[in-house]
């Protein structure tokens, strides 16, 4: 047996370090730790409540949006307080923007390249991959002058001795499998895919006012006055900008991104058969459109042990079973004491002791739903919308199986989901939803203006004594939710718990392994020294741990650490 | 378009990694700038920094810096040293920093042609949400290096005779 360490020396602190047992050639046990940013509570104890989102945004600068919503939720929770429908409408816009640009940029930067070879595009024919990438979309960007353009791109490079951005990846590992030519298409979309996220992330400035950190919300709705005629914050001509970004956005992720997913996935169909680790899921209702958010354009729900033939539903941001069955353990974390409790009465002590995979191993709190571990994320957002019986998505995870099945070969169906390959696959299947309703969203918004309604505004008050609420918010990574209790008008305790916090959590009171690590368990490695297939399982869940520190690098360093013992 | 930017990385509830947005709010408050200098605070942007960059041909990226040596010290870095070493193996969005940008930019043709990293050595980087003083006191040595940044680029930033109150709202008192 080896035992694989695999640490990106990040940044000073602030990183997600994986460590498994390899036996036989697979993975037979795997820890998951992580510098989990925390302790927002000992910063906004006894601020005022209506600014804590201001605050709740730098938590992390890469979710700044999602922590910004799910913080104005959890105030109005407390306080039930209602927002204007104009209000709901702009943040769905915002979620859907940001979660496009999101799922955008995982596939293409952060997972692909652990699929596809970079540098066997070398060796593509254009023509040929000009004329497969056409079989699959219409998309303009196909063209063998694309195609050839890349490719010269790609050996200029190679030619000065360099591969730039490109320099470390596991090239030429056993574990790649797509031909030259699909490779080159992902490196031609790869290029694409950076100016799409571009124009999501503009889309979002326009609506939040400013990016990376938005500037538009309000406890009680948001601060985009609406005037059609003047140089307002929303006008007919922003409305319109707005339209025009999301669109290009839309027509990418049908045309480039979702089809990508299911050709690259059809050539690697094993990997249905690993990864499903914890096959609780769960996901909170989101996208409302009604002002008092009853209906909702994203069901939520909680599936049990895989079962796919029911659903547990979430009709509400109110639902009192969840809020009473959340809780965290820091049985195995480096904290103060050996508890598990809601988050409304969490604290964060730390307290320092030393790697041991026996005892206590990470920073992330370990959460659990009814004592249970839960997997959250795009993965557990389409399968409850699947079994809901939600249309749009049906539509979308169909044919994301059939048109997979056909380069597999085989007949897929959504319990295959459950696996590494089907969690990217459910990305792409969730962001083809979200851009069908990035635009009725955006109709929504653009009809109610057009009765008459220019309400963004409900004041808050706070009343004396003590209040608390929750602000859920089914982000790119999953369900987050925001606890807060407010005494006299300023915050008393205030806890994040953040869906790779759900994902990424380590074992609890019970020894119950974390989702990452259960998910770990049985992934074959083929090269102990350069452990691809464990970092194809890791990334599908698009961790999102190194919230805290960014620290240019000055003395330059290691890539990561992969050490074999 | 802007044709330079500045741009503070940082987080400001990290201590003395807010160092960058503090900066450049500072320097805001203390300098009337051209139009054409865009000062952003980033926070802490990771794989989208490459888009904050585009369209820009200069740009001073202000950063606390992992170094050896005392904090508060300041360091300054070119291009060839920004990009010396191999870019990282990103396990999350967060990973990819200053030099994975450069990079991104490059293969796709683009990117500023001028850019120059200057920063100080943190000495708190726990929970916090102000600067502590070896790095506060470097604050007017790092500014005054901007300021000469933007005029070796041709920019003549103009000291305001009555500073403005820089809008550091972390640092606010509960």
């Amino acid at each position: 047996m080896s035992r694989i360490t695999i640490d990106p020396i990040s940044r000073i602190e602030g990183h997600l370090r994986i460590d498994v047992d390899v036996e036989g050639g697979k993975v037979s046990k795997a820890w998951s730790s992580g510098t989990m940013w925390r302790g927002i509570e000992n910063i906004l104890q006894g601020r005022d409540p209506r600014e804590a989102w201001i605050f709740a945004q730098r938590i992390c600068g890469v979710c700044t949006t999602v922590h910004a919503i799910a913080s104005v939720r959890s105030v109005e929770n407390a306080l039930g307080l209602e927002i204007p429908l104009n209000a709901q409408l702009i943040r769905n816009l915002i979620v859907i923007a940001h979660a496009l640009h999101d799922h955008i940029v995982h596939f293409y930067q952060l997972s692909a390249l652990d699929w596809v070879d970079v540098v066997s595009a070398l060796k593509a024919d254009p023509a040929k991959a000009a004329s497969i990438a056409q079989s699959l979309s219409a998309w303009p960007g196909n063209s063998v002058q694309e195609m050839k353009a890349v490719q010269d791109k790609l050996k200029d490079f190679v030619g000065k001795g360099q591969l730039g951005i490109f320099t470390n990846g596991y090239w030429g590992h056993p574990a790649m499998k797509l031909p030259p030519e699909v490779n080159l298409i992902a490196v031609a979309h790869y290029l694409q895919a950076l100016d799409y996220q571009r124009l999501a992330l503009k889309a979002v400035a326009v609506l939040g006012s400013k990016t990376p950190n938005i500037q538009n919300l309000a406890v009680g709705g948001v601060a985009n006055a609406i005037n059609m005629d003047a140089a307002a914050p929303i006008n007919m001509n922003k409305l319109f900008a707005v339209r025009s970004q999301l669109e290009k956005v839309v027509e990418f992720v049908q045309q480039v991104y979702f089809p990508d997913v299911c050709a690259v996935g059809g050539m690697y169909p094993e990997w249905l058969k690993y990864g499903a680790g914890v096959t609780n899921y769960m996901a909170m209702p989101e996208l409302p459109t009604d002002a008092k958010a009853t209906k909702f354009d994203r069901p939520g729900g909680i599936i049990w042990g895989g079962d796919l033939t029911k659903v547990r539903p979430i009709t509400s941001w109110k639902d009192e079973y969840w809020e009473k069955n959340v809780t965290e353990s820091i049985a195995r974390s480096f904290y103060d004491g050996d508890w598990q409790k809601s988050p409304y009465d969490g604290t964060t002590d730390p307290k320092v002791t030393n790697w041991d995979a026996d005892k206590r191993y990470s920073w992330v709190k370990a959460p659990r739903l009814e004592g249970k571990p839960v997997q959250v994320g795009p993965l557990a957002d389409v399968l409850v919308s699947y079994v809901s019986g939600d249309p749009l998505t049906r539509k979308w995870a169909d044919r994301c199986l059939e048109g997979a099945g056909k380069v597999a070969g085989a007949k897929l169906n959504p319990g295959m989901l459950q696996s590494t390959l089907g969690r990217i696959a459910a990305r792409a299947i969730r962001a083809a939803v979200l851009s069908e309703l990035a635009i009725k969203h955006w109709t929504l918004l653009a009809e109610n203006i057009g009765k008459g309604d220019y309400a963004i505004y409900n004041e808050p008050k706070f009343p004396s004594g003590t209040i608390r609420g929750f602000g859920v918010h089914e982000a790119p990574r999953g369900t987050l939710s925001h606890w807060v209790v407010i005494e006299n008008g300023k915050i008393k305790n205030y806890q994040a718990v953040v869906p790779s916090t759900w994902n990424a959590g380590p074992r609890d009171g019970k020894d119950q392994p974390g989702p990452y690590e259960a998910s770990l368990v049985g992934n074959p490695i083929a090269n102990p020294e350069k452990p691809l297939e464990a970092l194809r399982t890791v990334h599908s869940f698009d961790p999102c741990l190194a919230c805290a520190i960014h620290t240019h690098d000055g003395d330059g360093a290691e890539i990561a650490k992969v050490k074999v013992l | 378009m802007a044709r330079v930017a500045v741009v503070g990385i940082g987080n400001v509830l990290n201590g003395d990694d807010g160092l960058g947005p503090y900066a450049v709010r500072v320097l805001e408050a203390t300098w009337e700038l051209p139009p054409e200098v865009e000062v952003v605070d980033a926070g802490t942007p990771g794989a989208d920094l490459a888009a904050l960059l585009e369209g820009v041909w200069a740009a001073v990226i202000v950063d606390a810096v992992s170094a050896k040596g005392p904090p508060g010290e300041l360091r300054r870095y070119e291009r060839t040293e920004i990009l010396h070493a191999a870019p990282r193996l990103a396990m999350s969005p967060h990973e990819p920093g200053v030099r994975e940008a450069l990079l991104t930019m490059e293969f796709q043709g683009g990117g500023p042609r001028e850019i120059v990293l200057l920063g100080a050595i943190p000495g708190d980087l726990e929970l916090g949400t102000s600067l502590s003083p070896a790095v506060k006191a470097a604050l007017p040595a790092l500014l005054d290096g901007v300021v000469a940044e933007l005029r070796r680029l041709g920019i003549e930033p103009c000291r305001r005779s009555e500073p403005l109150r820089p809008d550091i709202w972390w640092e606010r008192p509960v």
